[in-house]
């Protein structure tokens, strides 16, 4: 009996690694391949390609999470920034009758000045990470109605002083979400070249590093002589960057300035850097974890839909995945996970 | 506590997008089971051989009325023998446009499209069409920037129309009138052309014209309507064009004492609209409606003569019908089952058919 014991446990031991490291992957697969058996049109490659480029935005802003986690926080304006961004498009094009690449240029600036905005509050006034952002998220999601009146911003609408709106989406602009290379879309190119480059600057370069330490342990990074402010900082000037790329996306797909456009964001995006702790065991955000969360998001929403699922029934799958996953990464896993933010 | 405090934000927060996605106060009703009532031709092409595969690109399955209409447009797509795929962009605008996408690629013969914004959809609507696939689109005015679509709608000015000559005939001309109604919404401006003509017509001086759209039209109005009221208490009638304004003028009424002399000509019909409009000392006197159900099921009947080639116009509006709620009254109706059993006509059994399709009637 004594003799025994060890084994058993040893068997389990292993069970129970190669699901920390595998399970998400394996779910993730497995749900693939019921779909691609069972549903006709989500073998075909229009389909697939058209969930990947419906996963990019969320994505994209996911990553954008994944930084501000990777320094101990979390960064909940991101979906207002994408909002604001959609608005900001289509009043420089639309009302100011501007090109798409100064369209491009304000957007990027505003969600770098939003991001450093979030970092002054953090860092400077030193309010929680939490509490900062979600401040800003209200501020943004109010400030950016104001201009237009809380007005959706289409071509041909009626401005303020009673004259009509000049300018429209440029078609440049437009194909920014309708464009392809072969049979990929260029948001999916976006979003695995901003998840190529956000993996090796968290994992191959000294910075990246230093965000995980400030993040892990800041008083141990600020005695190793790491200067954890100007990281922090840094982490919610990408993340508002980040996240007004996917607005950009967002504009170029809605072709309006809809006031409604990433609202749904938030929560889809926090979820997937979440999910994305647990791949591969890493227990710590990180960028192709999170790349594999909002793909496993897409299947399952794509999936869903083709099978014919109402929109609730989704919800609840997705809510179970996220457990999944949190369970691998809380649960199972032995390394001390510590991503979850400090207020 | 560290960790509760982060608790108490995001039970916070989650607080806060509960509350901004709840509004809207129509009872929702039980999906309604069709009656079908058999074809009496065979089937055309494409019908002759299977099941023809078609897809379903909605802006948002959620809610009394889309619910209503998804379920109608369901039950006649059996009927047909329609494959149906349905995507719910769940009102996100993004995802139906990818949704279409997804639609166009799949293969499918023909594509409804169920609300959203005209900019947004028009760049797949197109893609479709010159892919062959047949495009019958609902209440998005797709008009000039996809013209080779189907575009259908329910028809604002027959609504107007029907409830306004009711008006004439109760008020008569020369009188008072109030208005409560919002501009720059589009249904809401199709029915505002046909007051500024009734009116004219019945020589009406309009003492107010009040109301704005916010997330709680019904009590945000009953204000405006308030201190219209109380400036004005002389009016013979008042026009809110939108059940929601009606309900906010009522209540505004009943405030003032003011429902004995006062009548209220509304828009659109619901299990709640007829609660108020029955009880006995209601001001509300008549609306005109159209059954989302009906409405669903009509929407696909035109998919299938497009794809018979027998539709033969780009345009087809679906009429609404007059309630008045003497009629409710006289026929103790409670609810919107009892009040398709006695107003067939909401059934729009002989709008947008042909002798092979089985129409389906929801009663």
């Amino acid at each position: 009996m004594n003799m025994e014991t060890p084994a058993v446990t040893r068997i389990q031991f292993n069970v129970r690694d190669l699901l920390v490291k595998y399970g998400f992957i394996a779910v993730t697969l497995i749900l693939f391949l019921l779909f691609f058996t069972t549903q006709d049109t989500f073998r075909l490659s229009t389909t697939f390609f058209s969930m990947l480029k419906f996963t990019s935005v969320v994505a994209i802003t996911g990553l954008g999470i994944t930084l501000s986690m990777a320094v101990g926080g979390l960064d909940l304006s991101v979906g207002a920034v994408a909002g604001m961004s959609v608005t900001l498009s289509a009043m420089t094009m639309v009302i100011y009758n501007q090109t798409g690449i100064v369209a491009v240029g304000i957007v990027l600036l505003a969600g770098a000045v939003i991001g450093a905005v979030n970092a002054f509050l953090i860092v400077v006034l030193k309010i929680p990470d939490l509490l900062a952002t979600l401040a800003s998220m209200f501020t943004v999601m109010g400030l950016k109605l104001v201009p237009v009146n809380g007005q959706s911003v289409s071509s041909g609408m009626i401005l303020r002083d009673g004259s009509t709106a000049r300018g429209k989406f440029t078609d440049a602009f437009l194909k920014m979400d309708t464009g392809k290379v072969g049979p990929i879309p260029y948001p999916v190119i976006l979003f695995f070249v901003l998840t190529l480059i956000t993996w090796f600057f968290l994992t191959r370069t000294k910075w990246g590093r230093a965000m995980y330490a400030v993040g892990s342990n800041p008083e141990a990074a600020r005695l190793a002589g790491v200067r954890v402010k100007r990281y922090r900082a840094l982490a919610y000037i990408l993340s508002g960057i980040l996240a007004s790329i996917s607005g950009l996306i967002l504009a170029s797909r809605i072709g309006q300035g809809d006031i409604s456009a990433g609202n749904s964001l938030l929560l889809d995006s926090v979820a997937v850097a979440l999910v994305g702790t647990s791949v591969l065991g890493l227990g710590r955000p990180n960028a192709w974890g999170t790349a594999l969360g909002a793909f496993l998001m897409g299947v399952v929403i794509t999936g869903l839909t083709i099978a014919g699922f109402p929109y609730y029934g989704q919800d609840v799958v997705k809510g179970l995945v996220l457990l999944l996953a949190l369970i691998f990464s809380f649960t199972l896993s032995r390394k001390k996970s510590r991503f979850v933010p400090a207020v | 506590m560290r960790g509760k405090n982060a608790l108490t934000v995001i039970v916070g927060i989650s607080a806060l997008l509960l509350a901004a996605c709840s509004q809207g106060g129509t009872t929702s009703s039980a999906a309604d089971a069709g009656t079908t009532e058999a074809a009496t031709a065979t089937m055309p092409a494409p019908f002759d051989a299977g099941p023809v595969k078609i897809a379903l690109v909605q802006n948002s399955g959620a809610g009394d009325y889309f619910q209503q209409w998804t379920n109608g447009a369901n039950l006649q797509a059996k009927a047909i023998g329609f494959d149906m795929q349905t995507y719910d962009a769940q009102a996100d605008n993004a995802k139906q446009a990818t949704d279409m996408e997804t639609a166009i690629g799949s293969g499918v013969k023909g594509i409804i499209v169920d609300h959203g914004n005209a900019d947004t959809m028009c760049p797949g609507i197109n893609k479709a069409v010159a892919a062959g696939i047949a495009v019958v689109v609902y209440d998005v005015d797709i008009r000039k920037c996809a013209p080779t679509a189907v575009f259908t709608s329910q028809s604002d000015e027959s609504l107007a129309s029907l409830v306004l000559a009711q008006a004439a005939t109760d008020l008569g001309k020369d009188k008072t009138v109030g208005y409560v109604n919002v501009l720059g919404i589009a249904p809401l401006d199709r029915r505002h052309v046909i007051w500024e003509q009734v009116k004219k017509d019945n020589n009406w001086t309009e003492k107010f014209f009040v109301g704005k759209f916010t997330n709680s039209v019904a009590t945000d109005n009953a204000q405006l309507a308030d201190a219209a009221l109380k400036k004005n208490p002389g009016v013979a009638g008042i026009f809110a064009p939108y059940d929601e304004l009606a309900k906010g003028t009522i209540s505004a009424i009943y405030q003032n004492n003011l429902q004995a002399k006062v009548k209220v000509y509304g828009i659109d019909i619901s299990n709640a609209d007829i609660e108020i409009m029955t009880k006995a000392d209601s001001p509300w006197t008549a609306t005109a409606g159209t059954d989302p159900n009906a409405i669903g099921a009509g929407v696909v009947r035109a998919m299938a003569l497009q794809l018979a080639g027998q539709l033969n116009k780009t345009e087809v509006s679906f009429p609404g019908v007059l309630i008045t709620a003497q009629f409710l009254k006289d026929n103790a109706i409670k609810n919107m089952t009892d009040l398709r059993a006695k107003l067939p006509e909401l059934n729009l059994t002989k709008e947008v058919t042909a002798d092979w399709i089985p129409t389906v009637a929801f009663n």
